[in-house]
């Protein structure tokens, strides 16, 4: 693995001039609340050391409301329209790696058994710098998911702090050999290793409570573990790896409307319901059971990965102060 | 090169026994008034949830007048009292986020009065004209967010 | 005074609720919802500055099952008492906790001070609160700093009407339409939302700025009058918009214009679901 060294001068420069290549830069906000597309480089934030923001980056890859196509009354029939897809180059810079890890989680799912082209052609078009991670509470569990603070799963080149102006590069993939390459002018030859940190020790043991999921759905545990969920569905759209939608057809006009993808979750009391009026997830605790078996058993049956990355925004936004982490670890002491 | 001159757009929310007989009665006494308003009928202004009015401007509407029984003259009884409430509320909301307090209108119309129908609609037809087109709504429209080129879809 | 954990065994041993909605710690500093259904239980139950939840908005679905005991401060008794003039559960279904409470602390911040209370603190006159069946916790004598609506509050109050588009259409960008404002909010309550209701559909479901725009100036219209200022809609927001103006506005607008608080008294009747024949009318035609 190739390894380079930048520092934080060089990478405001490579900044401006992506920029003005007109690509899409993305960085964390200095408010910590989200990741967001800079307008001005100087705005641009990097740092090892904050907690994850409140809402991940799956809303570049997969945004929170997306038109599928759009149609239009005339005289001569209908006409189906696609939205005009611009050809973009994004940069995500400063991802941490519970983030990060979260896209190839979700490809697989949506390159199953239908390719889905808008995510696929958002994940070509973009670049993603990892960034380790200094941070640690008592929401994060990325080391019981198969992750660790410096984990390069999802990144193309994957930055650690050498001190607070100077990172070590390390290349990941292939994409991202291609944007040293042609950005060489910024990186230097490696002068100093990033200090190695000891990964925190995992909070719990998740093959112990996969056993206990595989046979225990019916267990009254469900009932006290999702009792005091509200139903809304914060924990799933913070989600980098909840990747349930709805598709509706919405109107832009009286002659014209659109068929668009948006965001749902499985925590929605309308979720399940079914035309006939039955609900077999009628009650928040069926629907709570349903979230954490997805996550770490049907997901793991069916594509080999587990549906988190243990950042625990999730846990940090619950308006009644769940936290899943705390209640897989339960699980995984239960016999 | 002769300019388009703008148009308004208004939606009219008007209660079935007042009124709409009363625009009627305009109709009937052959009053002449701007043909910019399209009326929508319902039973009773306590029909008028607030949302009608954010879907007539998400629809294109650059004003909306909503009229009704006078006070005491409504025919479920207390159905104008129950929306004069409502509307204080609306009013002030709409206000707090930045909508003109001219694109949004009330009225009391009663069956008889045909030329105050015509004097009001003539009245906040010209007030939204001189506020010019509902510019802030119409941006919000999805064909402004996404570029869409229909010259290149396919026929269904 | 009595403490929460004794008032709540003595619930338990009267047999007077099968279970207490209160306050636990959360492993950390803070604290999160907890339901005891034993007098062991209760043992769990602390109130302290962090016991920042509004406990009302589980009691819907509790009392159906028979009597709830709620640990509750001022703005969470305003709620259970707005809750039951609007009819959803008899006052005997009930049993108030009342809490003497010296503040809570804003959630982004992790150590309790007097400049950090939430900004419903600041204007708090119910610190011994106003309506319960029994009262515990102990009122400490200091003085919060008075501050009754904020500073955002005051600068859209001056800015112009296109000011102030830009600042919700900048604001209501971010919203994701997760609805964590809705579901925290005890008022909130219909069993079908009408941002659910598709057909027809009245507030699109997307999350465009048209859609947002729908959703929050219709859900701060539905809460006019009956919003009790608990400011919980503001804390869950994941994109840290301040929904709560809205609705506060609409609080200020009863207060003002009707001299009208949600919540104060068990038999008021409510403000929206009535009219008086003296209404203003001046800017009806």
């Amino acid at each position: 693995m190739e390894k380079y060294s930048i520092n934080i001068d060089s990478l405001k420069n490579l900044v401006v001039e992506l920029i003005e290549k007109n690509w899409n830069v993305v960085s964390s906000e200095r408010s910590g609340i989200r990741y967001s597309t800079l307008k001005d480089a100087n705005d641009f934030y990097i740092s090892s050391k904050t907690k994850p923001s409140n809402i991940s980056v799956k809303q570049f890859f997969f945004p929170k409301t997306e038109p599928l196509f759009f149609f239009k009354k005339e005289e001569n029939g209908i006409i189906l329209a696609d939205p005009v897809f611009a050809e973009e180059n994004n940069l995500l810079l400063g991802i941490k790696p519970c983030d990060a890890a979260a896209i190839p989680i979700i490809s697989k799912v949506f390159n199953w058994d239908y390719k889905d082209e808008f995510f696929n052609k958002r994940v070509e078009n973009s670049v993603v710098i990892g960034l380790s991670c200094n941070y640690q509470d008592s929401e994060c569990f990325c080391t019981s998911v198969g992750l660790s603070q410096s984990s390069t799963k999802g990144s193309d080149i994957f930055f650690s702090t050498v001190d607070d102006n100077n990172f070590e590069v390390q290349v990941v993939t292939e994409k991202g050999k291609k944007f040293i390459e042609v950005n060489k002018k910024y990186f230097a030859p490696l002068e100093n290793e990033s200090p190695i940190k000891d990964a925190y020790p995992p909070k719990f043991e998740y093959l112990k409570a996969k056993e206990w999921l595989d046979k225990n759905f019916e267990n009254e545990y469900w009932n006290k573990a999702g009792e005091l969920c509200l139903g809304c569905a914060q924990c799933a759209f913070v989600c980098p790896t909840c990747h349930c939608f709805d598709i509706v057809d919405e109107d832009c006009g009286y002659d014209c409307g659109r068929r668009v993808k948006n965001w749902d979750a499985c925590q929605f009391g309308l979720f399940t319901k079914h035309a006939s009026g039955h609900n077999p997830r009628d009650v928040q605790t069926k629907r709570y059971r349903q979230r954490v078996n997805h996550k770490f058993k049907y997901y793991m049956d069916k594509f080999d990965e587990i549906l988190c990355t243990g950042c625990g925004r999730c846990s940090r936004g619950c308006p009644a102060g769940i936290n899943i982490g705390n209640i897989v670890e339960e699980i995984s002491s239960l016999h | 090169m002769a300019e388009e001159k703008f148009e308004p757009k208004i939606t009219a929310f008007v209660c079935n026994w007042c009124t709409y007989t009363g625009a009627d009665l305009a109709g009937t006494s052959r009053l002449k008034q701007q043909p910019n308003a399209r009326l929508i009928r319902v039973p009773c202004t306590g029909r008028i949830d607030p949302v009608f009015i954010l879907k007539a401007f998400e629809s294109g509407a650059d004003g909306v007048l909503i009229s009704g029984c006078h006070p005491n003259d409504c025919h479920y009884n207390t159905g104008n009292f129950h929306a004069r409430r409502r509307w204080i509320f609306f009013k002030d909301l709409l206000d707090f986020v930045g909508i003109d307090e001219s694109r949004l209108h009330f009225s009391w119309v009663s069956a008889s009065e045909g030329k105050k129908w015509v004097d009001v609609i003539n009245g906040v037809i010209n007030k939204v004209r001189e506020q010019g087109p509902f510019i802030n709504y119409k941006k919000t429209n999805p064909l402004e967010v996404t570029k869409v080129d229909f010259e290149k879809g396919e026929v269904a | 005074m009595q403490t929460v954990i004794e008032v709540a065994k003595k619930l338990f041993e009267e047999k007077k609720v099968y279970c207490v909605v209160g306050y636990t710690p959360d492993g950390g500093n803070k604290t999160k919802p907890f339901i005891a259904y034993s007098v062991e239980d209760t043992d769990k139950l602390v109130f302290n500055h962090y016991a920042i939840n509004n406990l009302a908005v589980y009691l819907n679905r509790l009392t159906k099952k028979g009597p709830v005991g709620v640990v509750a401060k001022g703005c969470d008794i305003r709620a259970i008492v707005g809750l039951i003039q609007e009819n959803q559960f008899k006052k005997e279904d009930v049993f108030i906790i009342g809490m003497n409470c010296n503040g809570v602390v804003e959630d982004k911040y992790d150590e309790f001070d007097k400049e950090n209370t939430q900004i419903k603190c600041k204007y708090c006159n119910i610190r011994t609160p106003h309506l319960y069946d029994e009262l515990a916790g102990e009122l400490q004598d200091f003085e919060i700093p008075e501050d009754p609506q904020g500073p955002l509050m005051e600068k859209i109050l001056k800015m112009t009407p296109d000011e102030r588009w830009e600042f919700w259409k900048a604001e209501f960008d971010k919203c994701i339409r997760c609805y964590a404002c809705r579901q925290v909010c005890p008022m909130c309550y219909c069993e079908q939302c009408i941002a659910d209701k598709s057909v027809p559909q009245w507030i699109e479901t997307s999350a465009t700025i048209r859609g947002n725009f729908s959703w929050n100036l219709i859900r701060a219209f539905h809460m006019s009058g009956r919003c009790v200022g608990c400011h919980e809609c503001e804390r869950v927001c994941p994109q840290e918009i301040p929904i709560s103006l809205l609705t506060r506005k609409m609080g200020m607008l009863a207060g003002k214009e009707f001299g009208y608080r949600h919540g104060m008294a068990v038999d008021q009747p409510t403000l929206v679901g009535n009219y008086n024949l003296s209404d203003r009318e001046d800017f009806i035609k």
